[in-house]
């Protein structure tokens, strides 16, 4: 659980590193994914009991037990969302992007200062 | 009785549904749409009415059968419903306003509005962090969608900002919430226990805490908001800057209790520091969008550090604080933005084509006047209330900083309207009429106007007389039909009937300024007769600033003394700005004024609660006021009279006002200053303090003597020498004020009720003879004696009362005035004084010299006398000075007795003799030798002269040659140059440069600091994370 | 007291003043000549100017102001003078001393000044306002030091009753305000160099420059009244300084001494120095006189 939580964090700063770093319009939206991503492994990580099964009252899993059994079900279900959520800040992005293009023709964020001060 | 979870249902459904309708026609989808929004407004305005009026309890809505914590519920309260309702009413008149837009535009406008407003709502009621959250993410992408309803590149780049900042932003939300989460074991606010939280747990909070925060655009991880600001259309704008930032400011009230003290109180200093910064900046902006986020982004900050520093606080006055900043910024701006979007013109120097447009300019006007916290406006009581509670809680530092960065919105927000109003540019254009635009900004004023009667009738019970100010402005403002003349009679009656209305007060002092109040301005309006046309607008600003005059003096609290004091500085505010090239001085004079006012909240916020129900000028005498108040108090009544080193604003506000508001504003304006000191006098001399301020101020005030005569006598300008004679004759007032002596006391008030009268007169006279001349350049006049006889004898009785020769009243003055300072012992002042009265008669002769006598201008040849209307209140004057010149017990009997309460006597009043410790004055024996010593030679030399005979003009001999041309011959311009010459260095105008340095200084600052705002979307980015990080650190888990 | 013997008296007291006013007049004009190495004029010569200046068949006026100027000034020089009581003890010479102190003198003073300023406006020749312009400011230079000196009498004495401050001096000539606060009387004396406006400061009349400045227009009877007002107004200025700094009179040949040897001052130092330009007067007023008024005043407030 403690490595994929790290990893997560490594994933959140690689992606806002690249946010940061990156010129190209494209890339700083790959990067701002790659941070939500780190999230959700965030996410997922903390939620993760070793040694259980996912949270689904099927055969696998004894009702009586399921609460021993399974693993913290709220944080998969938070993750589904901010997925959901991700993919369309994502996609809203890369069609702000398509537009500028169009406007500019230029992917390079250092073209799109003019509002200033 | 609705359940507000159907507003979110209802929204949402019809935001699937639209598509599907919009097949039926745009007409439908839009009446669909509309309905949705107006339903939303009514369901929280039905429970808004439930909660306060029935007094229901708080509703909570449990939903998916569960209880919390098991399911997400909602929660509707005063606060929520309070909330929602501006939102969803903003959201509805944005919505209105952008009917056009909506109409043409792709269906997925309209849902996407409705998603918009269904986020707000959902976000104010939900009590569970992830739903927040989700809520938080859908209000946002529907906002990055819509930024983009005007499709342009700068909309576009500036929507990409702010969606990456967006982003950012809650990538370190969703990380506090999931840690939240993992550390209390629950998403539900109510069930999270802050106390319990590990140092883990607290870094959570943390997160979630500076991502909200981030929500809230503080300085300087803020740019990406200025730029949507300045680009987004209009009604956009306003849907962000309002509905957006209610629903966050909302969010973040919500966690406050969740955040440890520390946190808070760094949020609470970061807010205060981005309302400084923001408005610093905003000094230098000229796009009139841009500069309205500017001011929106400060106002949060604002609201910020005041849901923070108020959380201690009786409900009442979180009402008042946070509620009036709430809804004050909230209005003032949707309303700001939704103007910009009708004028359409981004530089705010081309604003000049609102003028023409007298009904949008009003609401232009009241919006400015609103966001810039004068009253009746929410923002006012918050600001008055909010500064008390600092002070109390002795957060001077705060406080000074607030107060700071008001002044400077005040001067980008009044140098926006005042270029508005004054442009002088000729526009050919005209702004399109469009219903829809003008209905929503219409009815927000009225909001905002209704909301303020409400406050002042059910918070602070003020009685008709002190909405009286307004109800002048408005009855005239719908009277404004009818001719000038018929509007004065009305004003002149209602002026009487005021001073019937109040007129048994309590003590002869509040008599004597009564007076001077009252009596002064019926005379004075005589003078506005004269006017020709409508003059529309002008008596009701007229009334609203004689009958503030009049509050003054019957104001009971502090509270109601300061809201008299504000009332009068925008009327005559706006009166001074009516001046045709008035700009300038207006906008001197209103960032004087404030800067006073400020000065006088804090001072009246440190004094001691009064007890009696006296009027405050009676009941000051009572109590003591601390040092630190006392001080305030001072300076701050000592800007509106004008003393040295604040007097930059009395010229230009003098001169440039309309020359029969002049009067009104030299005469008896700055009497308001005195009637100020006179009271913290009131208060010293009864509780008298370690501290000997009133020294001081007395040197100040003979120092404004001096300055005031020598920079009166380098005038070329009429208007210009009389408001430095009036600064000087003031400075005499406060110097003698200062005396805190019943001699020195006599000689102020004499000397005010002289100088109300003299100056009255001569200004009037100028007023005549501007109206013939069509100049204020005294060169450019002369000779004029024989053409306006009846004007001339005006001045000349104006100038002897003024420079104090006997036997006129100007003597009584002088007489009284360095007996009492001889007496105080108080040497080296009286010197000063006596020399800046021997320089009074340079610039008094200049004033009659080159506008009366020598070469009469070919251009004048067939001047006519001044109009009646001007000759009649010059004469009632100059009846009153000869009166009191001719019987001094008229006024000094009565004096003797107001100032003997407060101070034990020492004159003796014998017959017409007046005795002081070190001289007599008999007034009337002085009056009567005079008249024989003139009479004499008169006599005599009518009996030697036997044969005169009067020449034409140009009848002398002039180096030989007899001159013909009246410019060459008629000594006027740059009369006293060797006077200057002498000054040398001394002549320079250093207080004038000092503030013009400071207001440079503030300019360059804030051009510098707005650089951090490169326009470049990564800067942004690492500006929040930077400023998280910085934060962090700050509070240093 | 009745008003009739009172106005009767004032008349005596105003005759005289006005004799020995134009007489000292001649005497000075004498000195000078000698001073300069010419015979000079008789003593008399001032009478004999207002006589010859009334007897012109024509005046010329330039408007009822420019009628009324000399009026102002003659009334000024009148008034001034009948609120100084002349001669200590004598009810003839007490004047209307009564109906008000220093401070009343001071700025009656000014009564004619303004009133002769006024009507040599209207006379609308150019020389007329320079002088005024150039006396005016003078005037309000000078009269810094000169306040400074009376505030420090006024201390002295605590009293601003010029009847006061002279019975205050009597009994001895080491009781004189010259001896018990000598730098107000220096402050003063240079001030009233100023107000005789001899050389250095002769800015205002100032022949070779605005030929006589303000009364250039002036003639025939309005010139003789000015001339009479001259020789009151002049005594009227030296009795003043007589009553505050050198002990006051108890007999008309004492005033004629003093007023004599206070006159001959002004014009020792106008015959030795030529004249300022007007900066330069105004800055010198502004500078030792005014420092000396100052020491003055701490001198009587803390010595």
């Amino acid at each position: 659980m403690i490595f994929t939580l790290i990893l997560g964090f490594v994933l959140l700063l690689i992606g806002i590193y690249g946010m940061l770093s990156q010129r190209n319009l494209i890339k700083i939206i790959i990067g701002f994914s790659i941070a939500d991503t780190g999230i959700h492994i965030i996410i997922v990580s903390i939620g993760y009991l070793r040694n259980r099964t996912a949270p689904i009252l099927n055969s696998a899993v004894d009702i009586s037990k399921a609460v021993q059994q399974v693993v913290d079900p709220i944080p998969s279900a938070l993750v589904l969302t901010a997925i959901v959520i991700g993919l369309a800040v994502t996609a809203l992005m890369l069609s702000f992007v398509v537009e500028l293009y169009k406007k500019r023709k230029s992917l390079s964020i250092d073209d799109y200062q003019e509002l200033k001060w | 009785m609705v359940n507000p979870i159907y507003i979110i249902i209802l929204s949402l459904a019809t935001g699937f549904l639209l598509s599907i309708i919009d097949k039926a026609g745009r007409k439908l989808s839009l009446t669909v749409f509309y309905s949705v929004l107006t339903f939303n407004v009514f369901v929280v305005a039905d429970w808004l009415y439930r909660f306060t009026v029935l007094g229901v309890s708080t509703l909570t809505i449990n939903t998916a059968g569960f209880k919390a914590p098991l399911s997400i519920n909602l929660q509707l309260g005063i606060y929520e419903s309070f909330v929602l309702l501006f939102a969803n009413l903003v959201g509805l008149l944005s919505a209105i306003y952008l009917i056009k837009k909506f109409k043409e535009s792709n269906i997925s406008s309209l849902i996407l509005y409705l998603i918009l407003i269904m986020g707000v709502n959902g976000l104010v009621m939900t009590r569970d962090l992830f739903n927040i959250f989700v809520f938080l993410e859908i209000l946002s992408i529907s906002t990055y969608a819509l930024t983009i309803l005007t499709k342009n590149q700068k909309s576009l780049s500036a929507g990409f900002k702010y969606m990456i900042a967006g982003g950012v932003a809650s990538t370190f939300f969703l990380l506090g919430v999931v840690f939240v989460y993992y550390f209390s074991g629950n998403l539900n606010l109510e069930f999270i226990d802050p106390n319990s939280l590990t140092n883990y747990g607290v870094i959570a909070i943390f997160l979630l805490a500076i991502a909200v925060f981030i929500e809230l655009k503080p300085f300087p991880a803020n740019g990406w908001a200025l730029d949507v600001y300045e680009s987004v259309d209009s009604g956009i704008t306003s849907v962000i800057a309002v509905v957006n930032s209610a629903g966050i400011i909302f969010v973040f009230y919500k966690i406050m209790p969740l955040l440890p003290q520390n946190l808070l109180n760094i949020f609470g200093i970061a807010g205060v520091v981005t309302f400084f910064f923001s408005n610093l900046m905003g000094l230098k902006q000229q796009n009139a969008k841009r500069l309205l986020g500017y001011s929106s982004i400060g106002q949060m900050g604002l609201l910020v550090s005041a849901l923070i520093f108020t959380m201690n606080s009786p409900n009442k006055l979180i009402y008042v604080i946070v509620g009036g900043f709430f809804i004050n910024h909230l209005i003032a701006k949707a309303g700001l933005f939704w103007i910009t979007g009708i004028v359409k013109k981004e530089k705010i120097n081309d604003w000049g084509i609102l003028k023409e447009n007298k009904f949008l300019l009003i609401l232009f006007g009241l919006l400015l006047f609103s966001l810039s916290g004068l009253p009746p406006f929410p923002g006012f009581w918050a600001k008055w209330e909010f500064i008390k509670l600092l002070v109390h809680g002795k957060m001077f530092f705060v406080v000074g900083v607030i107060l700071l960065s008001s002044l400077f919105e005040v001067i980008y927000l009044f140098r926006w309207f005042t270029a508005t109003v004054k442009n002088d540019s000729e526009i050919e254009e005209k702004i399109p009429f469009q219903f829809a635009k003008y209905f929503s900004t219409t009815v927000i004023v009225g909001i905002s106007l209704i909301i303020s009667v409400l406050m002042m009738r059910f918070v602070y019970n003020f009685q008709t007389i002190h909405y009286l100010p307004i109800i002048a402005v408005i009855i005239i403002y719908l009277l404004d039909f009818i001719p000038s003349k018929i509007k004065a009679i009305l004003s002149l009656g209602a002026v009487g009937a005021y001073g019937y209305y109040i007129y048994p007060l309590e003590n002869n002092l509040q008599l004597f300024f009564g007076i001077i109040f009252i009596v002064g301005s019926a005379i004075n309006l005589i003078a506005t007769f004269n006017r020709k046309k409508l003059s529309k607008g002008f008596y009701g600003f007229l009334l609203m600033m004689i009958f503030s005059f009049g509050n003054l003096l019957v104001a009971k609290t502090y509270l109601e003394f300061f809201l008299a004091w504000e009332f009068m500085t925008i009327s005559s505010f706006i009166l001074i700005m009516r001046g045709k090239r008035a700009q300038k001085a207006s906008l001197l004079y209103m960032i004087f004024s404030t800067a006073g006012a400020y000065l006088l909240i804090v001072g009246f916020a440190l004094a001691p609660s009064l007890v009696s129900n006296s009027a405050l000028m009676v009941s000051i005498a009572k109590i003591q006021l601390p040092i630190l108040s006392t001080i305030l108090l001072a300076i701050g009544f000592m800007i509106k009279s004008g003393s040295l080193g604040v007097h930059i604003w009395l010229p230009e506000a003098h001169a440039e006002a309309e020359s029969d508001v002049s009067p009104f504003i030299s005469a008896i304006l700055l009497k308001a200053g005195v009637l100020g000191l006179l009271m913290i006098g009131i208060s010293y001399v009864n509780n008298t303090p370690t501290f000997n301020m009133f020294y001081w101020i007395g040197w100040i005030g003979v120092l404004t003597a001096i300055v005031g005569a020598f920079l009166a006598s380098f005038q070329e300008d009429a208007k210009r020498l009389l408001a430095y004679s009036s600064m000087s004759q003031v400075g005499y007032i406060v110097a003698s004020i200062a005396i805190l002596s019943h001699l020195g006391w006599i000689s102020a008030l004499y000397l005010s009720f002289n100088h109300m009268m003299f100056k009255s007169a001569l200004f009037i006279a100028i007023a005549g003879i501007y109206y013939r001349t069509h100049t204020r350049k005294m060169y450019e006049m002369g000779g004029l004696i024989k053409k306006m006889p009846l004007t001339y004898i005006t001045v000349l009785i104006g100038i002897i009362a003024i420079s104090g020769v006997p036997p006129l009243s100007g003597f009584g003055a002088k007489w009284l005035i360095y007996s009492s300072f001889i007496e105080k012992g108080w040497y080296l002042q009286a010197g000063v004084l006596f020399f800046s009265s021997a320089v009074s008669f340079l610039y008094l002769y200049r004033l009659i010299h080159t506008i009366f006598l020598g070469q009469l201008k070919y251009e004048h040849q067939n001047i006519k006398e001044a109009p009646i209307w001007f000759i009649i209140p010059q004469y009632i004057f100059i009846i009153g000075i000869m009166a009191i010149s001719m019987f001094p017990n008229l006024i000094i009997q009565p004096l003797n007795s107001i100032v003997g309460h407060y101070f034990n006597s020492t004159i003796a009043i014998d017959g017409y003799n007046i005795t002081s410790s070190l001289g007599n004055w008999n007034g009337n024996m002085v009056m009567l030798v005079t008249m024989g010593v003139f009479i004499v030679p008169l006599a005599l030399l009518m009996l030697f002269n036997r044969k005169v005979q009067t020449v034409k003009q140009f009848n002398i001999v002039y180096a030989a040659e007899r001159p013909e041309s009246p410019q060459t011959t008629h000594v006027a311009h740059n009369m006293y140059a060797h006077f200057r010459k002498a000054l040398g260095g001394w002549g320079k105008p250093r207080i004038w440069e000092f503030w013009h340095d400071s207001a440079e200084w503030a300019h360059t600052f804030g051009d510098f600091f707005r650089r951090i705002y490169t326009g470049n979307g990564q800067t942004y980015i690492l500006h929040i994370i930077l400023y998280i990080v910085v934060i962090y650190f700050i509070m240093g888990v | 007291m009745n008003i009739l013997i009172k106005i009767i008296y004032a008349i005596i007291s105003v005759i005289v003043a006005i004799v020995w006013g134009l007489t000292l007049g001649g005497i000075v004009r004498k000195i000078y000549a000698r001073v300069h190495g010419r015979y000079g004029p008789p003593i008399w010569q001032p009478f004999l100017d207002i006589i010859k200046s009334h007897g012109k068949r024509v005046s010329i006026s330039h408007g009822i102001m420019f009628y009324l100027g000399p009026v102002f000034r003659f009334g000024g020089g009148l008034g001034t003078y009948l609120f100084i009581p002349v001669i200590y003890g004598s009810t003839v010479f007490a004047n209307f001393s009564m109906a008000g102190d220093l401070l009343l003198v001071m700025y009656f003073i000014f009564f004619g000044q303004l009133g002769m300023a006024l009507g040599a406006g209207e006379g609308g020749h150019p020389y007329s306002p320079l002088g005024i312009a150039r006396g005016l400011s003078q005037m309000s230079t000078f009269e810094l030091p000169f306040s400074l000196a009376v505030i420090a009498v006024a201390i002295q004495y605590n009293s601003l009753n010029i009847t006061t401050i002279v019975a205050a001096q009597q009994g001895g000539i080491l009781n004189w305000t010259l001896f018990t606060n000598p730098f107000a009387v220096i402050a003063a004396m240079i001030s009233l160099l100023g107000m005789n406006m001899h050389s250095p400061f002769s800015l205002v009349l100032a022949p070779q420059e605005i030929p006589i400045g303000p009364p250039i227009e002036m003639n025939g009877s309005f010139l003789a009244t000015l001339q009479t007002n001259r020789g009151l107004f002049g005594a009227a200025k030296l009795v003043l300084f007589m009553n505050l700094f050198f002990g006051g009179a108890t007999n008309l040949p004492i005033m004629m001494i003093k007023t004599f040897l206070i006159y001959l001052v002004s014009v020792i130092i106008g015959a030795s120095f030529p004249r300022f330009r007007p900066e330069q007067s105004f800055r010198f007023f502004l500078k030792w006189p005014t420092i000396i008024g100052i020491i003055s005043i701490i001198f009587i407030s803390y010595f």
